[in-house]
């Protein structure tokens, strides 16, 4: 066992010349337990989400749904008469289903006021 | 791969629910069978009001102000059970969406009337009724620029026919 002065005294190729003639021994497993490491590493490298490869794509697509949207002309469904006249009359039918509907609530407004004033005639009818 | 379906997904449902309108729901129920459907475009509604004063029953009623003012009819008829509910939860989503105040409400006898204008006070800029039976659902969408008065006066003459 060399003392810390002599040590210090050697010169460097001496001391390369000691290292190289005292291995240092390996731990048992330390090849397979670095190799383990390494797999899991990779494992984790692939099961982690890359938003980069997606997002771009993502972002395309949208933009050109929304230029699409806007820009294409909007199709309209075909006109179902070609002679104005008949088109007229279809409106004037339209109107007049709106109006019929219409009286169906009408009606039912007057008879609930019917029925709303019968108490107030009764009273009526009574006092005189 | 799964949030790229959830991003497509979400945006086909903002895709859909922004087309949501009379002439989308009109395309999309047309062509079914038992439904009857009328559209009637704006170059139609600017042809039919250079018709001179149109005669309605015996009176001389002035349409065309309220004609010119159209710029779309959308009518649709369903009696087939299979799209009847599909076709009135479109059109609730669609007044749901739109600015539409309720007009009118009538149920009877197993029929709901509901009745929608979306508008101020002098113009209405969309009409739309949605009436539902048993068996049948009439929808009718009417766009424009019409004055609420002349709208109302109409109505109030097909009324008294």
């Amino acid at each position: 066992m060399k003392t810390l002065e002599e040590i210090e005294n050697l010169s460097l190729e001496e001391l390369e010349q000691k290292a190289a003639e005292t291995a240092a021994p390996v731990p048992d497993g330390l090849e397979r337990r670095l190799r383990e490491a390494l797999a899991a590493r990779e494992l984790a490298e692939a099961a982690r989400p890359r938003p980069a490869r997606w997002i771009p794509y993502a972002s395309l697509a949208v933009a050109a749904a929304a230029a699409a949207l806007v820009a294409l002309p909007q199709r309209g469904p075909k006109d179902t008469f070609d002679d104005p006249l008949l088109a007229y009359a279809e409106v004037e039918k339209a109107f007049q289903t709106i109006s019929d509907k219409m009286s169906v609530g009408m009606d039912i407004v007057r008879e609930a006021e019917q029925t709303a004033d019968m108490p107030y005639n009764t009273l009526n009818k009574i006092q005189k | 791969m799964k949030r790229i379906i959830i991003l497509f997904a979400a945006l086909l449902l903002t895709f859909s629910a922004f087309a949501q309108n009379g002439k989308s729901i009109y395309q999309k129920y047309s062509d079914a069978e038992n439904v009857s459907a009328v559209y009637v475009s704006p170059a139609m509604f600017r042809m039919i009001g250079r018709i001179p004063d149109l005669e309605v029953g015996e009176e001389n009623v002035n349409f065309s102000s309220i004609i010119r003012s159209l710029t779309g009819l959308y009518i649709l008829n369903s009696e087939n059970a299979s799209i009847n509910s599909a076709l009135r939860a479109d059109a609730e989503r669609f007044i749901n969406a739109g600015k539409y105040e309720l007009l009118m409400e009538a149920k009877n006898d197993g029929e709901v009337v509901r009745m929608f204008t979306m508008g101020n006070d002098k113009t209405i800029e969309g009409f739309v009724m949605l009436s539902a039976e048993p068996d049948e659902v009439t929808f009718i969408c009417l766009d424009g620029q019409m004055s609420r008065k002349a709208f109302d006066e109409l109505l109030a003459t097909q009324m008294n026919k």
